[in-house]
């Protein structure tokens, strides 16, 4: 508080002190090299934050000294100084192929130009990443657009649910998801799970994680306002953030109002949606029905056969065709001195299960606003309602799960229900259709996310200026939970005779941050930039679960049942940072920089000791020398970068709790099985990085390469305790994990003639994970026990090997590597005859192996598709020689490559041309395919999923996911395509 | 300017600084809080939590045991490793949750049981009369608890003396731990005696002479494992043993629709058609004998129950409701014990007598057979078996009596495991 009383004094002091000049009115227009105008063309005097924005004919004017440097900037084009001149200026803009001049977010309040950058930080454009195919969610539009990021969907259920991985794991246990930054607001992605672990007992054997499915946060966010995104891949890029960037740093900007003419833009898209693809029905005989389950099977299959009632029961459970709109109507406009931004959208889709769907509704204004040349203030806020109905799937151990019911319905059994509405009993699970259509399991958030910034400039003069920034924003969302299952399910009858399980969580993020930048020009050929600031984020997340049970039917409320019962969890957490950044620019050519901060976190042991985050830059652009005269190369730049950044430790990994475990109508406590840990610290990464950058033909062909280093130290490892002492796990910094990789990206236009224009990029990346050091034994973790395949922590050895028992050999060995050999993404867009343009993106992800075990459920059951297929030619069935290896305790099979080649996305877009007039300005049509076709010889529903998902909350009583656990593979939602139609009108 | 940047800077760095204090545990009590600033309230929680955990993983323990003892088949849509591995197809996993989920629970309230030592010994808000109530049944508790795993991995041994957390003591034998067990048992015993119960109990003892009763039916329990019968018969003298009582009487694991209690996780209705089944074996029904009625603890089904060639069309029905009480120990036990010490004492009348107590009282005429120790010895298993039917005794009995060959095979991969490996992870 007292900060903010000084803070305002300070403002107003300084608005009194604005000095005058001697100024005139400059003017002139800005053009591309056709001389058609160029509306939007930001013109700046050089060291201030005065400036203007060219108008549709590319007009500008502005007070300025004759002599003053105009800087004019405009996205895609090579940014041009001139020096203000008396008469009417013309200025010429040239194309940037290569976006050398593209300015990127390094700091928390500085940017530094792409061509004297020294990490390769990823930039997504709000054209790749909803302008191709747009995804159902924002998180599943980043798939393959990340260099370095392996980025899998947890499952196909509507909603989301994203695992991020930048250059490899970065934590065993903690967090390994990227923090999310919208306009500077620190936002959650956590999952809470809805607590269907009573219905299910997911976590009853084998892993004590809940499984539960749930949808990722940052799913919430409305891709369509986002103008672009920027991706801090480790520490060197991030250490700026210091204990929330170890996993990396996805910075989200979003659409700001420019000066001008209002623009409003509508946009509609429909489609559908269908399974990627459907693993089909195994296609009984009498002898396979015999095998299956006796003589009564075999009677209940002729008697089905000779009615014609052989059913399809996946097709009727996935078959589904869901309606996807999206309607998005937003308005840009502006003044000088003001940007408005306005958007509304709303999103309706239809899951591919019955009863699934997803509904985002948001609104969003953005406003800035320069109060006079020395203050400019900027406000965001957005408001989100989303909906996401997911359905049951995943493992469970009581047999409802979709998947798992599924697994137990061979085709002659009937499950729709007769006439009557009476759903028949499917022997050895629930039946699935009657749980699709009675249940209910539902996700719900009301969100807001708003904060502002206000920029002052303290002090300038043609040498150096200063700014001070203060920047705040809040996350608050309230997530319901909502899982109803009438009392008329049959595994309601005897057991919990109806469920109604409700969550609230609500979360609040909050942070606030105060930053100075001086820049100072020592001489035309030396620049300064020096910031100093101090940051402060806060969590408070309150999660109270009602689950009552006897319901009344056909009602939900909680208190409309004969027993309740009450579950609540909390966390809180403070972080404070200080840090202070040198960069230093040379003849625009040579750029250097360091910087340290300071972090402590209530999470720590000790939650007043501050952790010392250094980091380190160098870039050399020799093309920019003075020497350089190779015409064919107009960019060449060597780097390098070093940096540091933590990751706290978890909640409550500090203390020794005793847990509530009532018996008889007594409360009491029981001591929970993680033995505390009072002097727990925070993981520790120290990644360095070294690249090239070259730009030839003038930016027609770059060449982006990179060899990152990444160590984390201190690792936080959940380690097993000897279980007779009582506990079973400690938090505990147990040893050091290595990363190194490349990424290499290319960019060419290799044709650009006025009716046709080809615009690819190509990105290669690989990484490679080493645990260098173990204090403790090597451990199993992750899966459900080495005879299913599990991941195996040893030092020497990958973090993400997989191992299991081998049957008739005792003991366990390596069966494979959940780490891909390499991604390799591609990024088209080609303009022909004026107005179309097609644009298409191909993913290549070469190794990687997942967990297979919804295979292995439908083999058990004998219904697998493929059970009677006999491929190795042995004269036994391959669902047979499955069962038997299973029998015998070989796990590798279940260990199966999850590489494959997918089409993500291709759109084709079509400019109408529109006559000349007063109302529309411009109509665009387009159809597009989202993942639409996979090629993968990965033997179930789509190689991407994860039974245990990523970011998931651990509570006092339930575990969450782990670092490393995507690959695991039991039963999921499964994955969907999208065709849409879209069209955008512009007034 | 200068000055302002002076009192800016100071304030930026100061923001660092404005909230003051560390953030404590939200959601639960520490337990470093109970030892150091214990009260009764605080310690009659932990005594509830002590009760309360000895529920967990419990139907994992009696499925396992049951499937090996060839009691019932634990069939499981998404869990084969139930009717796989427990079975004898393949190998015993030390890693995963039959062995590791039952094993640690009962560490885990042998731990709860040496926190509530510690907090004893600084309890000056107690009497000493109190304090050896609190400390007597928590001992009596802790050995129960060992015996539970102890039955699981049987010659591997546990370890008795876990006190210290970080200085834990050896794997012991097989007789090594049940005599540890005895010892603490005893002293459990001795501390009971003359002690004030002061604090809530729901295993079916309200007073210290009950407590204590229960105390000397384990003990009594635990003699026969050691072959110890005079032993046996002198705790079933102090136990709650009655010859001609209601063989329901007996102490519990109580389970409730409460919130924060747990509900009977044996307990499955009959005839599901659900993946999930808890079936008798068709060996229940194939070596019962005419007429006894403890065929009604294993119900015809509708359809019958199958997986990967086990079928089976019986149900377990031995617990009736989510909220029906899981017996720890009761009196037909005790009767069974009676009877194993008499014959194997040579006191045949007594056995005999014990024995007609059981087949009178479950519709069977009285025993007939050969007056031999071998005879009776068959005849008390029978009674064993049918009396104490997936209540965990099957398998530890034949393995006893070096029988465990004798329990069948239904498929050609079957096996009858004779005990447990060491969790993987007490090896750390």
């Amino acid at each position: 508080m007292h900060f903010l009383k000084q803070c305002t004094w300070l403002l107003i002091l300084l608005c009194s002190a604005i000095s005058a000049h001697a100024q005139q009115r400059v003017s002139g227009r800005v053009t591309d090299k056709e001389g058609n105008g160029l509306p939007g063309v930001t013109v700046r005097i050089q060291n201030t934050n005065r400036g203007t924005v060219s108008d549709i004919q590319g007009r500008f004017s502005l007070e300025a000294n004759v002599g003053n440097t105009l800087v004019f900037s405009f996205t895609g084009y090579k940014t041009v100084q001139q020096a203000a001149s008396a008469g009417a200026m013309n200025i010429q803009l040239e194309e940037d192929f290569a976006n050398l001049d593209e300015v990127v977010i390094t700091g928390l309040a500085t940017s530094v130009k792409r061509s004297n950058l020294a990490n390769a930080v990823a930039t997504i454009s709000a054209k790749e990443l909803y302008g191709v195919a747009p995804a159902q969610t924002f998180d599943a539009a980043l798939s393959g657009k990340i260099p370095g990021a392996l980025i899998t969907a947890n499952s196909g259920a509507p909603g989301g649910g994203m695992s991020v991985k930048m250059r490899g794991v970065t934590s065993i246990f903690s967090n390994s998801q990227p923090l999310y930054v919208v306009d500077g607001i620190f936002i959650s992605n956590v999952s809470v799970p809805a607590n269907l672990n009573i219905i299910t007992a997911a976590s009853r054997a084998g892993n004590e994680q809940y499984q539960d499915n749930p949808s990722s946060r940052v799913a919430d966010i409305n891709p369509d306002d986002i103008e672009n995104i920027e991706v801090l891949k480790g520490a060197s890029a991030a250490a700026i953030y210091g204990s929330k960037a170890a996993a990396g740093v996805v910075i989200i900007t979003t659409k700001k109002g420019q000066a001008g003419r209002t623009v409003v833009r509508a946009r509609q898209d429909v489609g559908w949606t269908q399974a990627r693809k459907l693993l089909g029905m195994r296609h009984f005989t009498e002898q396979t029905a015999f095998d299956k389950g006796g003589a009564a099977a075999r009677d209940a299959f002729i008697a089905a056969r000779n009615a014609g009632k052989l059913f399809d029961h996946e097709k009727e459970m996935y078959g589904e065709k869901g309606l996807l709109l999206n309607t998005n109507v937003s308005v840009t406009g502006g003044d000088e001195r003001t940007g408005v931004f306005f958007s509304a959208n709303r999103k309706d889709e239809d899951g591919i299960i019955k009863n699934t769907g997803y509904s985002n509704n948001s609104l969003r204004l953005n406003v800035d606003h320069k109060l006079n040349n020395r203050i400019s203030v900027g406000l965001r806020a957005t408001y989100m309602k989303t909906s996401a109905d997911r359905g049951l799937t995943n493992n469970d151990n009581n047999s409802v799960s979709y998947g798992v019911a599924l697994s137990a319905a061979p085709e002659y059994v009937p499950l729709l229900p007769d006439a009557n509405g009476n759903y028949p009993l499917l022997v050895g699970g629930q039946n699935p259709i009657e749980t699709r259509d009675k249940m209910r399991n539902n996700e719900s958030v009301n969100r807001v996310i708003t904060g502002g910034e206000i920029k002052v400039n303290l002090q300038e003069n043609t040498k150096t200026n200063t700014r001070l920034i203060v920047r705040g924003g809040v996350d608050y969302f309230h997530l319901k939970t909502e899982a109803i299952f009438p009392r008329s399910l049959p595994f309601m009858k005897d057991n919990l005779e109806g469920a109604s399980i409700q969550g609230n969580t609500s979360n609040l993020n909050s942070n606030l941050a105060g930053i100075l930048v001086n820049q100072f020009a020592a001489n035309t050929k030396l620049n300064f930039t020096t910031s100093l600031g101090a940051t402060l984020e806060t969590n408070y997340l309150d999660l109270i679960v009602a689950t009552a049970t006897n319901t009344t039917p056909l009602q939900t409320n909680v208190d409309m049942a004969a027993n309740a019962a009450l579950q609540q969890f909390r966390t809180k957490y403070r972080d404070n940072g200080i840090f202070i950044q040198e960069d230093v620019l040379i003849m625009d050519a040579i750029s250097i920089g360091a910087g340290v901060r300071f972090d402590r976190s209530t999470n720590n042991g000790d939650y007043k000791k501050y952790f010392v985050l250094p980091k380190a830059s160098f870039s050399w652009n020799l093309a920019k020398m003075p020497f350089w005269k190779m015409q064919l190369i107009n960019s060449l730049k060597i780097r390098a970068a070093y940096g540091q950044s933590g990751n706290v430790a978890p909640y409550g990994a500090r203390f020794l709790a005793a847990l509530p475990n009532n018996i008889g109508g007594n409360g009491g406590v029981l001591v929970d099985n993680q033995l505390g840990n009072p002097d727990i610290k925070q993981e520790k990464q120290a990644e360095f990085e070294t690249g090239l950058d070259v730009s030839f033909l003038n930016g027609r062909l770059t060449l982006e390469a990179t060899y990152y280093n990444k160590n984390i130290y201190d690792l936080l490892i959940r380690r097993n305790l000897q279980p007779s002492t009582g506990f079973t796990a400690q938090w505990l910094n147990a040893g050091d994990l290595r990363n190194q990789g490349i990424e290499i990206g290319i960019g060419a236009i290799p044709v650009n003639t006025k009716n046709f224009r080809w615009n690819t990029h190509v990105n290669f990346w690989k990484n490679k994970s080493k645990i260098t050091k173990l204090l403790i034994p090597p451990f199993p973790m992750g899966a459900f026990g080495n005879s299913l395949g599990n991941f195996y922590i040893e030092e020497g050895k990958s973090a993400t090997q997989i191992i299991g028992t081998l049957g008739a050999t005792p003991g366990i060995g390596v069966l494979g590597n959940s780490e891909p050999d390499f991604q390799l993404s591609t990024l088209n867009e080609i303009s022909f005859l004026k107005n179309f343009s097609l644009r298409f993106m191909l993913h290549w992800k070469k190794g990687g192996d997942n967990i297979n075990l919804t295979q292995l459920l439908n083999d058990l059951n004998q219904t697998s598709p493929d059970y009677d297929d006999d491929k190795n030619g042995n004269g036994i069935k391959d669902g047979d020689d499955r069962n038997t290896a299973f029998g015998k305790g070989e796990a590798a099979g279940f260990v199966q490559d999850a590489s494959y080649v997918r089409i993500r996305e291709i759109g084709l877009y079509y400019e109408v041309p529109v006559p000349r007039n007063k109302y529309i300005t411009g109509v665009n049509i387009g159809a597009s395919l989202n993942n639409w076709i996979t090629w993968t010889k990965y033997n179930s529903y789509d190689p991407e999923s994860s039974n245990f998902g990523s970011n998931t909350l651990s509570t006092a009583t339930s575990r969450g996911s782990n670092g490393l656990s995507s690959g695991v593979e039991v039963m999921p939602y499964p994955a969907s395509k999208r065709a849409t139609f879209h069209v955008t009108v512009t007034f | 300017m200068k000055k302002h940047l002076i009192i800016l800077l100071g304030s930026l760095i100061g923001l660092a600084a404005c909230q003051k204090g560390e953030i404590p545990n939200l959601n639960s009590p520490i337990v470093d809080d109970a030892i150091r600033n214990g009260t009764k309230v605080k310690l009659d929680n932990l005594m509830v939590g002590l009760e309360s955990g000895t529920r967990n993983s419990l139907a994992t323990y009696y499925d396992a045991i049951g499937l090996i003892g060839r009691e019932i088949y634990r069939m499981s849509a998404s869990e084969p490793r139930y009717t796989k591995e427990l079975m004898g197809d393949g190998a015993l996993d030390n890693n995963t949750f039959y062995i590791t989920n039952p094993w640690s629970a009962r560490y885990r309230v042998v731990r709860q049981g040496n926190i509530i030592h510690d907090v004893v010994a600084n309890a000056t808000y107690l009497s000493d009369a109190q304090k050896k109530g609190y400390t007597g049944y928590t001992k009596t508790i802790m050995a129960y608890q060992l015996l539970m795993n102890l039955n699981m991995t049987y010659t591997n041994g546990v370890r008795t003396d876990v006190k210290d957390p970080n200085n834990i003591g050896p794997f012991k034998g097989y007789p090594e731990s049940l005599a540890d067990i005895a010892a603490l048992l005893d002293a459990g015993k001795a501390e009971l005696t003359g002690s004030e119960i002061a604090f809530p109990i729901t295993i079916g003892a309200t007073n210290a002479a009950a407590v204590i009763k229960f105390n000397r039916a384990l003990a009594a329990r635990v003699a026969i494992y050691r072959q110890q019968w005079a032993a046996a018969l002198t705790a079933l003298n102090e136990s709650f043993f009655d010859l001609n009582g209601p063989f329901e009487n007996g102490y519990f694991h109580s389970f409730s629709n409460k919130s924060g209690d747990q509900l009977n996780p044996l307990f499955l209705p009959q005839n599901t058609t659900s993946g999930e089944f808890r079936v008798a074996t068709p060996y229940y029904v194939a070596q019962i004998l005419p007429g006894d009625d403890r065929i009604a603890k294993a119900t015809l089904r509708t359809e019958p129950a199958s997986q990967l060639g086990l079928v089976s069309n019986r149900d377990v029905w031995i617990h009736k409701s989510n909220e029906a009480p899981v017996f720890i120990i009761r009196n037909e036990e005790l009767i069974l014990i009676y009877a194993e010490a008499k014959i194997q004492l040579n006191q045949i009348p007594d056995a005999i007598v014990a024995i007609n107590r059981l087949r009178v009282d479950h519709n069977l005429t009285p025993y007939a057979g050969g007056i031999t120790q071998a005879a009776l010895i068959n005849e008390m298993l029978y009674h064993r078996r049918y009396s104490l039917f997936a209540e965990g005794h099957r398998w530890i009995d034949m393995r006893r009596y070096n029988r465990l060959a004798d329990l069948p095979n239904p498929r050609p991969g079957d096996k009858v495991w004779e005990k447990f490996p060491i969790p993987l992870t007490e090896g750390n």
